[in-house]
C-alpha cells in the first residue's frame, strides 16, 4: 500500500502534536530521535515530512503530499483552499490588536499597521470598514509601535506575556487560532479509507489529550 | 533587452514535451470531429464581464484595459465564452461544438503552479435528456481509452442535491447555511458540532457520514436511502444510477464512484457533474456537467447545455515521453536539391543538413550523434 505523504509543520506544532500522532498508533521513534533528518518513514502506513509552516500548503496544493498539519492562521493567510478538516486542540492562540498606551483607536486618520500577516489584518479591518496602511514585518512585530515606524500591530499572541513585557496593551482581540489537519482535495478521493482511518484516530487521540489537558487546567 | 526571463507562473515548452501535447491535443480533436462536432475558436481577449459567473478566488483573470478604458481579460475559462457566442450570433439549436485552447488564471505567486493551462473539450447545446450528459461522458472516457490511460476512474455527482437535502431538514435556515459551509469545507469539528441537535432523528445516519459521502456508489446509495423518501431525491438517485449502468455497460473498464458531498462546479450547473482521475494523477484529467443556467447570464431564456473539458497538461503528463531519435542529416550540393527532397520524403526521421561544406557537415553529425548521408560522395 502506498504510504500516506504527511507535512509536519517543524519547531512547537511539530513538538504539541507528537504525542497525538503516537496516540492514534503511529509510530514517530524517528521523529523522537531525529537528528537532521526530515522525512521519516519508520511507520510503513505514512511518511512524516517536516517541513516549515508556510511551506506546508506549497507542498499540499502540488499534490507532492496528501495531508498538512498546520496552524490556522497561516491558512487564513495564505488562502487555504484544500480541505480543512480536522481542528487539533494544541497550538490555541488568538489574533489581537495591539500598541503602547498612548495609542487611539478612535483616533480619525489613516493608521499604519505592521503584521507578519497582511491578509488577515486587511481582512480585520475591512469587516470594521476602516482603511489602514499595512506595512509587512518578518518578526519581532512588537517593535513597530515602539520605534514610530507603525501605531499599531496585529500578532498572535498565547499568554500575552510578551506584549506586557513590551509595555503594549491588547486593544481588540481578532480570530481564534489552533492547529488543523488539511488535506489535498484529490487526494481525498484516491486515499479515502486510510484517510478516514487516520482521522478517526487522530479525533480520538485528540479527545484524550483535551480532557488530560482540561483536568490539568482545573488541578492548577 | 532588460529582462530576459518569462513572468512568473508560464513557461516554454520544447520539443519532445511540446510535440507530447500537440499529439494529445490532435488526438482528441480527431476524436471530436468523428463524432459531429464542429469546431468553435474564441479570442484570447474578452471583456470581463463574460466571466461574472465564475467564483472569482479560482478564476483570478490577468486584466487589462481597452482604448476606452473597458476591462479585458485573458480568458480564464473556455465555456463562458461559447455562451456568449451563442447568445449573441442567433445559432440554430441543437449544435455540438468542441475547442481548443489555453486558458489563463493568476495562481499565488512562486507556488510552483502555472498561470497558462491547455484545455480542450466539447459543448451540446440544446439538448434536454440524458442522452446529452451520457456523449459527453463517452467523449471523456473514450478519449482517456484512445490516449491508453488505464484505470480511470469516474466520480459522478449532483449539482442540486446538497441544497435538496438541506431543504428537508428540520434546522433554523442561518443553521442550515453554515451547515452547508462547514459541508463543503469538509471542516469536520464545525460539521460535527452543527448537525448535533439532529442526533437521534431520522436524519442522523445520513447527517453523521454526509462529509465521506464521496466513494464506492453502492455505499452512498446504501446511505442515501436511510433518508427520509422525498420524490426529489428519488429522481436525482435514478438519474445517477441509470448513468452508473451505462458507463458499466459502454466503459466495463471504468469505476464509477459518487460523490454527493460537494457544492456545484459554478453556479450555473443544474445537473449532475462529473470529473475523472487516475489513482497516481495529482489533477483531474477531465470535468464537465449540466449547465442549463450557462446562458442566463448573456439572455433571459435558460438552454440545455452539457459540456466536458479535458485538462490538457494532466493528459500530457499520464504520456509516456519518448526520448528522440538522433535524426539523420543529409548533405548535398545546392544542385543536389531535387534528390535530398527524394530522400528526405523516404527516411521517417531524416532532416537536410544546411552547412556550406563537407567538412561542417560531419562536424555536426559526430556533435549531434547523427548518421550522416552525404549525397556529394555519389557525384
Amino acid at each position: 500500500m502506498v504510504p500516506i505523504k504527511i507535512a509536519l509543520t517543524k519547531g512547537r506544532t511539530e513538538e504539541q502534536v507528537l504525542p497525538i500522532l503516537e496516540a492514534s498508533g503511529i509510530d514517530c521513534q524517528g521523529l523522537r530521535n531525529k537528528r537532521r533528518r526530515l522525512i521519516f518513514k519508520e511507520d510503513p502506513r505514512y511518511e512524516i515530512i517536516l517541513v516549515k509552516g508556510p511551506d506546508v500548503l506549497t507542498y499540499l496544493n502540488s499534490g507532492a503530499v496528501q495531508v498538512g498539519i498546520v496552524g490556522s492562521d497561516i491558512l487564513a493567510e495564505q488562502r487555504n483552499s484544500q480541505y480543512a478538516m480536522l481542528d487539533l486542540s494544541v497550538g490555541k492562540c488568538r489574533f489581537v490588536l495591539a500598541s503602547t498606551e498612548a495609542f487611539d483607536p478612535h483616533q480619525q486618520r489613516r493608521k499604519i499597521i505592521a503584521t507578519k500577516y497582511p491578509n488577515i489584518t486587511k481582512d480585520y479591518f475591512q469587516r470594521i470598514g476602516e482603511d489602514v496602511e499595512i506595512v509587512k514585518i518578518e518578526g519581532s512585530v512588537e517593535l513597530a509601535p515602539l520605534v514610530g515606524l507603525a501605531d499599531a500591530i496585529v500578532d498572535i499572541v498565547e499568554t500575552g506575556n510578551t506584549l506586557r513585557e513590551n509595555n503594549l496593551r491588547i486593544y481588540a482581540k481578532l480570530m481564534q487560532v489552533n492547529t488543523k489537519l488539511v488535506v489535498n482535495r484529490l487526494a481525498l478521493k484516491q486515499f479515502r479509507p486510510q484517510l478516514r482511518v487516520l482521522m478517526t484516530n487522530l479525533q480520538r487521540a485528540d479527545a484524550k489529550f483535551a480532557a488530560m489537558n482540561l483536568i490539568d487546567s482545573y488541578a492548577k | 533587452m532588460k529582462n530576459k526571463n518569462l513572468p512568473n507562473g508560464t513557461r516554454d515548452e520544447l520539443g519532445v514535451q511540446a510535440e507530447a501535447k500537440e499529439v494529445v491535443e490532435n488526438q482528441l480533436f480527431q476524436s471530436f470531429r468523428r463524432r459531429g462536432f464542429r469546431k468553435l475558436t474564441t479570442p484570447v481577449l474578452e471583456y470581463q464581464d463574460v466571466f461574472k459567473p465564475l467564483n472569482q478566488n479560482h478564476y483570478r483573470p490577468y486584466q487589462l484595459l481597452d482604448d476606452q478604458g473597458e476591462t479585458l481579460v485573458l480568458r480564464p475559462d473556455l465555456t463562458l465564452p461559447v455562451a456568449r457566442v451563442m447568445s449573441t450570433t442567433g445559432i440554430e439549436l441543437p449544435v455540438k461544438w468542441y475547442y481548443g485552447g489555453d486558458v489563463f488564471r493568476l495562481k499565488k505567486q512562486l507556488s510552483g503552479s502555472y498561470n497558462q493551462l491547455t484545455q480542450a473539450g466539447v459543448e451540446i447545446v440544446g439538448y434536454g435528456g440524458m442522452k446529452a450528459d451520457w456523449e459527453c461522458l463517452t467523449v471523456a472516457l473514450s478519449g482517456c481509452h484512445e490516449l491508453n490511460i488505464q484505470s480511470v476512474v469516474v466520480e459522478l455527482s449532483q449539482a442540486t442535491f446538497v441544497d435538496t437535502v438541506m431543504a428537508q431538514l428540520p434546522l433554523p435556515s442561518p443553521t442550515k447555511v453554515t451547515l452547508k459551509t462547514a459541508l463543503y469545507a469538509k471542516d469536520l469539528s464545525r460539521y460535527n458540532h452543527l448537525w448535533a441537535p439532529l442526533k437521534g432523528s431520522e436524519y442522523a445516519p445520513f447527517l453523521s457520514e454526509w462529509p465521506w459521502l464521496f466513494g464506492n456508489f453502492d455505499d452512498i446509495l446504501a446511505l442515501v436511502n436511510t433518508l427520509p423518501k422525498a420524490p426529489r431525491i428519488t429522481k436525482l438517485v435514478d438519474q445517477l444510477t441509470a448513468t452508473r449502468s451505462f458507463i458499466a455497460q459502454q466503459f466495463p473498464r471504468v469505476d464509477t464512484t459518487l460523490d454527493l458531498s460537494v457544492p456545484s462546479p459554478q453556479a450555473y450547473y443544474t445537473g449532475m457533474t462529473f470529473r475523472g482521475f487516475t489513482a497516481s494523477s495529482a489533477d483531474y484529467l477531465f470535468s464537465g456537467g449540466r449547465y442549463d443556467d450557462l446562458l442566463t447570464n448573456f439572455q433571459k431564456v435558460p438552454v440545455a447545455a452539457v459540456g466536458v473539458a479535458f485538462d490538457i497538461d494532466a493528459l500530457v503528463q499520464r504520456q509516456p515521453l519518448r526520448k528522440p531519435d538522433a535524426p539523420v542529416l543529409i548533405y548535398f550540393e545546392n544542385d543536389q536539391w531535387p534528390q535530398a527532397e527524394q530522400l528526405l520524403a523516404g527516411l521517417p526521421n531524416a532532416t537536410l543538413c544546411l552547412v556550406d561544406n563537407q567538412a561542417a557537415a560531419e562536424a555536426l553529425a559526430a556533435s549531434s550523434g547523427s548518421q550522416l548521408i552525404d549525397l556529394t560522395k555519389s557525384r
